[in-house]
């Protein structure tokens, strides 16, 4: 009830960003090949779509477990991660205006969906299933690695320790979008930051289809590192976080190249 | 930070001093100074951790735990702020007294009568799970006050209160910091009469519709609840606001004051010295499941209460809530179907009704709950009972309100138990709650946080916030025309535990320089944005307190190391000294 409205405006958002975006980058005479060959294609990379709807099936059905195992068996980083780091995000979000906040809150939400969902549109239309092979495999290594991480590691980002210097910002200028956020995520799994690994990620394979789709390389790193920022400005996630999630990417960008080309 | 840098800086040293001592040894042959030398361990740096709940469950207690952490870490301790989840900062606290010390909340309690410290802080109580004494502390004289003020009455009852707190404040076994405002936002577009806090199960049993509203939906940043309604379980709990809407007690507060509920009344009279109560029930009480309620589920609760295991173990495994209450009661008899005689243990009457408070269980649920917990079949800890690993998915009270369904941690919904006597309008009750609840269903939602509550009550999609919001949400609340702030004084009070089973939380001395660590006012006012009041003892406003210079003159009492809340970190460094304790390169060392 309370998930719906937003839910839907961030669809409907996406939906129109992703649609634009296919028309300027990809081009309607490619998308029109693309649906007349579509069955073909999908056929081609039919083994890691597949693995790919496992491991989110996987991922959203055990996700509650995982937070309870993660109780059990995990260790709670949290202290040794400001420890480290200290006051890194108080000091990024210091330098902040409501413009930079409201803008990093859009690229939290809406930038990830797309950046996620619109090179797989891009991919498909390539008459090389090469790029998509990678990127789903690239997608299905951070989503399985990254719950493996979240059982065995147990944090909470500054916003949840640092009440008095870090705001949570995202939440407190926008608190709907913590209805959906909470449906897909606990609290306590900040490290590493799949925002971060997954944004990584996009503009990895980005890069490796650079002579296809040049200016999309250069919007996927506009918006992938805006997200980026944004996991840090709006107190979500420590730098640490990123860190490991960009370690994270290399490591799935590495083996989706892998994938893809031995075939 | 800085803390632990030196620290492992100052280890390698110690170490590399070692190994150069041991050559030099073994080269001039000086084999007995070497070992003199090596025999002995290096003292290490304190290090501390200090457990709070995330910023999302309450906002308070890690800005408290910080501020404390940094002037720890300028005392030399490596010190850290370790978020912890509710229920697992519950677990590691009170079942499993795995933690060093905490900054949090007392559970709301029957705090009218300083009694319920007796559990909090009685020495028989050191080893149980639950809140029972999770410092650990055990202190004689403390214990002989707090033994005294449960057995006497009048002036001589309010010298053995202030003992009690006068040895409290002395030897902190925690150290009290505030008591709070508990805030909600309300919306009275569709529930009128919310005399008390949302929190308190009567308020919202009272609430009247102004229109044809049939459900009350509530929004919290709790949601334990949608998983857990086990209400014997002390991780599971705090308020219980909602497990004391399921399950009725034979006794409530109402308007302060104790009042039968299901009971239609209690004689309390001495015989042989011994002080008891011949207590009858109202007439066709039943449970949700349609089972008559009788005499027998009263005896069932006191003796299940005291040991889940039922004689079955070895020695006795109780709930680990109401253990101060129940401890009250020595024997309850079966007179006949509705009537029962309850005898007490050594307290005077006042003391000995707080025991009619705890909720009813009925007997032919949990007589099936007094196996040892198994897991997978394989009996895995002999002092534990399934009663205490039971989640309770469909809870059988006898409250004004029944389970529905939930949904885990997103929403509960409970419907009205016509069943009820308040549905038969009990002429001994105040208007208000005859035939309450007046709403047909009652709605909970979980959410991530006080803004996303906020949101939902200023949204329309709840009518009030019902676990207590943070002071950071009240602009907001005044922004929204719809949305009215409720603010009533809470009794949970905020504190810092000390786990003193382990050093150096076992020395009172080291103790009572940390409770000078923290500038109290100051925080208060900084943190809580002055919705708190600064406390020195837990009792502050009940009437029972002692004044603050009898504490200050016995404890620590509210006098900061520094000044501005700046910490005097010469000033604060001499008094570990002075206590005994010793620093090597910056860092204050263990025993």
């Amino acid at each position: 009830m309370t998930l719906l409205p937003v839910l839907s405006k961030v669809v409907a958002v996406d939906l129109v960003v992703v649609t634009v975006s296919a028309l300027v980058l990809v081009g309607p005479e490619r998308l029109r090949e693309t649906a007349a060959e579509l069955p073909d294609r999908l056929r081609d990379v039919a083994v890691p779509l597949v693995v790919l709807a496992v491991v989110l099936l996987v991922n959203s059905l055990i996700r509650e477990p995982v937070t309870e195992v993660a109780w059990l068996v995990g260790v709670n980083v949290t202290p040794i991660i400001y420890g480290i780091e200290g006051d890194f995000v108080a000091w990024f979000q210091s330098l902040g205006t409501p413009a930079v906040t409201t803008l990093f809150s859009y690229a939290y939400v809406y930038g990830y969906v797309y950046v996620l969902v619109f090179p797989l549109v891009a991919y498909a239309a390539l008459e090389d299933s090469r790029a998509l092979r990678e990127l789903t495999v690239a997608y299905s290594v951070n989503y399985a690695l990254g719950l493996v991480c979240y059982v065995l590691v147990v944090a909470y980002g500054p916003r949840n320790l640092l009440g008095e210097t870090v705001e949570s910002l995202l939440y407190t200028q926008h608190p709907e979008f913590q209805f959906l956020t909470s449906r897909v995520n606990s609290n306590t799994n900040v490290f590493p930051s799949l925002h971060t690994s997954l944004s990584a990620t996009v503009i990895g394979v980005a890069y490796d289809t650079r002579e296809t789709y040049p200016w999309w390389l250069a919007v996927a790193t506009v918006v992938g590192l805006s997200i980026i920022g944004a996991t840090m400005y709006l107190g979500i996630h420590w730098a640490t976080d990123v860190v490991a999630g960009l370690v994270l990417a290399a490591i799935a960008v590495t083996i989706g190249r892998r994938y893809a080309n031995r075939q | 930070m800085t803390g632990r840098e030196a620290g492992s800086a100052g280890v390698s040293r110690r170490s590399v001093l070692a190994t150069a001592a041991a050559a030099v040894g073994a080269v001039s042959g000086c084999a007995k100074r070497t070992r003199n030398v090596m025999a002995r361990d290096p003292a290490s740096q304190v290090s501390l951790r200090i457990l709070t709940v995330p910023v999302d469950a309450n906002p308070y207690p890690a800005r408290i735990a910080q501020a404390l952490a940094a002037n720890l870490r300028a005392c030399g301790v490596d010190a850290g702020v370790e978020p912890t989840g509710p229920e697992a900062l519950y677990r590691r606290v009170l079942l499993d007294h795995d933690f060093d010390l905490y900054v949090g909340q007392f559970p709301r309690t029957d705090w009218r009568d300083p009694d319920h410290l007796y559990a909090l802080a009685h020495s028989v109580y050191a080893g149980e799970p639950g809140w029972q004494n999770p410092f650990g502390y055990t202190n004689l004289q403390l214990d002989d006050a707090l033994e005294t003020q449960r057995t006497t009455s009048g002036a001589e009852r309010k010298t053995a209160v202030a003992a009690v707190q006068e040895r409290l404040a002395e030897s902190q076994p925690f150290t009290t910091l505030a008591v709070p405002d508990a805030l909600s936002a309300v919306r009275t577009d569709r529930f009128g009469n919310w005399r008390g806090s949302p929190m308190d199960p009567l308020t919202l049993l009272g609430l009247s519709p102004t229109g044809e509203a049939t459900t009350l939906r509530l929004g919290t940043t709790d949601g334990r609840i949608t998983g857990n309604r086990n209400p014997i379980t002390a991780e599971f709990r705090t308020r219980g606001t909602f497990v004391d809407l399921l399950y009725d007690s034979l006794g409530r507060r109402v308007d302060g004051v104790l009042r039968p509920w299901l009971a239609a009344d209690w004689r309390i009279s001495e015989r042989d010295g011994q002080l008891q109560a011949l207590l009858s029930l109202r007439e066709d009480l039943t449970w949700h499941d349609g089972e008559p309620l009788t005499a027998d589920d009263v005896a069932f609760t006191y003796e299940f209460l005291a040991d889940t295991s039922l004689g079955a173990a070895e020695s006795p495994i109780p709930a680990s809530r109401y253990r101060g209450r129940t401890s009250l009661v020595a024997d309850v008899s079966v007179v006949d179907e509705t009537t029962v005689r309850v005898a007490f243990a050594d307290s005077s009457p006042v003391v000995a009704e707080r025991a009619f408070t705890v909720p009813l269980l009925p007997e032919h649920v949990w007589a099936e709950q007094t196996e040892t917990a198994r897991v997978a079949g394989v009996e895995t800890n002999r002092t534990m009972t399934e009663a205490l690993a039971w989640n309770n998915p469909q809870p059988v009270g006898s409250g004004p309100l029944q389970f529905e369904r939930a949904v885990p941690s997103e929403s509960l919904r409970l419907s009205r138990f016509d069943d009820h006597f308040l549905r038969d309008d009990p002429e001994d009750l105040p208007e208000r709650l005859t035939g309450a609840p007046a709403y047909e269903e009652l709605r909970l939602s979980a959410v991530g946080s006080d803004d996303a509550a906020v949101e939902l009550v200023a949204a329309g999609d709840a009518d009030a916030t019902v676990a207590p919001v943070g002071a950071a949400v009240v602009p907001r609340i005044g922004r929204e025309s719809a949305l009215d702030l409720v603010s009533r004084p809470s009794r949970a009070f905020y504190h810092l535990g000390f786990n003193t089973r382990t050093a150096p939380l076992s020395n009172t001395r080291f103790r009572r320089i940390v409770a000078r660590l923290f500038a109290r006012s100051r925080i208060v006012e900084s943190v809580f944005d002055g919705y708190a009041q600064p406390a020195e003892t837990p009792l502050v406003g009940t009437g029972w307190e002692v004044p603050e210079r009898t504490l200050d003159d016995v404890g620590p009492g509210d006098t900061f190391v520094g000044e501005g809340g700046e910490l005097d970190t010469e000033a604060a460094r001499a008094a570990f000294v002075e206590a005994g304790y010793r620093y090597d390169d910056g860092d204050l060392l263990s025993e």
